[in-house]
């Protein structure tokens, strides 16, 4: 394996079948490359924004629902409104544990594409992070 | 000796044909070779396979040959990536904790019309030589090495081990983050 980078035309990326031997596959490789960086920096933001979705919505109306139910005098709404919330959040956190186990997986990916030492492809998860992060961290601001 | 020189030389012919025989390390090579320090013949795999046999993990002296030892690999692998993610929201929580001196900045601003407005900017941070200064870093020493760690046994290659990292990163997210504070870590890079 070359420790310096080299700018090539040929490449194994990954996995056994995604091996690059012309111009063409090497553009198609990088604009791959790219949008994984892109998703990426998208996953990164998204998952910001479920957490945030999930301490809003399932922890204030949680304690509201219950003063209700007490008011109303019966027992089983309480207990079933208590164990529904408690069930939807934890779907949420759940569904954020996956998010988390996709992001982690793009992230080492993208570490072996530019372990390849190939420049064009280092260069496309650069240029893809750079495009992601202008695109996706202004909607963290915005609810 | 032989029978090193033997076992390194069958692997040779077993190996991806698709790797160009560039460091090939001469089989023969000088009789005091024991095997221990430059016994590695190996070609590092660049593309993922799923095996157990001649699995080098991290360290020199620690292979995977059987089924049995890889288990045992994918469980340890798997309680560390759970452990670095439980020791990210520790950090986290110990941060939040001990955050006590709070300074007020308090600067005159031009508003509307012509009035003046006060801005108050509130920072909160660490005396550098204080006990949980000191603590963070030792922590965070160790979680640079353990990420570390994990990139490199992903960069084995070895399906099973990648599968490792990701489960156990994915069960230590879901078991330790449901008291998670902070929204957005943007410094973390590789995960």
């Amino acid at each position: 394996m070359a420790m310096h980078f080299i700018f090539s035309d040929k490449v194994m990326l990954l996995f056994d079948f995604w091996s690059v031997h012309s111009p063409a596959g090497m553009a198609l490789s990088v604009l791959v490359v790219l949008l994984l960086a892109v998703l990426y920096e998208g996953i990164k933001v998204g998952k910001a924004k479920l957490l945030y979705h999930t301490l809003v919505n399932l922890h204030r109306p949680a304690s509201q629902e219950l003063i209700l139910a007490r008011e109303q005098d019966s027992v089983d709404t309480d207990s079933l409104s208590v164990s529904r919330m408690t069930f939807r959040w934890f779907l949420c956190h759940f569904g954020q544990s996956l998010v988390h186990v996709i992001q982690v997986v793009i992230g080492y990916f993208i570490m072996l594409a530019v372990m390849s030492y190939n420049a064009w492809i280092f260069l496309g998860v650069v240029l893809g992070s750079a495009v992601g992060y202008y695109l996706v961290y202004p909607l963290l601001g915005k609810v | 000796m032989e029978h090193s020189h033997h076992k390194g030389k069958s692997y040779m012919d077993n190996s991806n044909s698709t790797m160009p025989p560039s460091h090939h390390h001469p089989t023969t090579s000088a009789s005091h070779s024991h095997g221990g320090g430059d016994g590695n013949m190996k070609m590092m795999p660049m593309t993922f396979y799923f095996g157990f046999k001649n699995v080098e993990l991290l360290f020199s002296g620690l292979v995977i040959n059987t089924a049995g030892e890889m288990a045992g690999a994918f469980v340890a692998v798997f309680l560390l990536a759970m452990f670095y993610e439980g020791l990210k929201i520790a950090r986290e929580g110990l941060l939040r904790k001990s955050q006590v001196s709070i300074r007020y900045n308090s600067m005159p601003v031009p508003g509307p019309n012509g009035t003046i407005l006060m801005e108050t900017h509130k920072t909160v941070g660490q005396q550098m030589l204080s006990f949980p200064h000191l603590l963070q870093t030792v922590l965070h020493i160790i979680q640079v090495v353990i990420s570390y760690f994990l990139m490199l046994i992903f960069m084995t290659y070895n399906g099973y081990l990648c599968i490792a990292v990701a489960a156990g990163a994915g069960t230590g997210y879901f078991l330790f983050s449901w008291k998670k504070a902070v929204v957005v870590d943007i410094t973390e890079h590789c995960h």
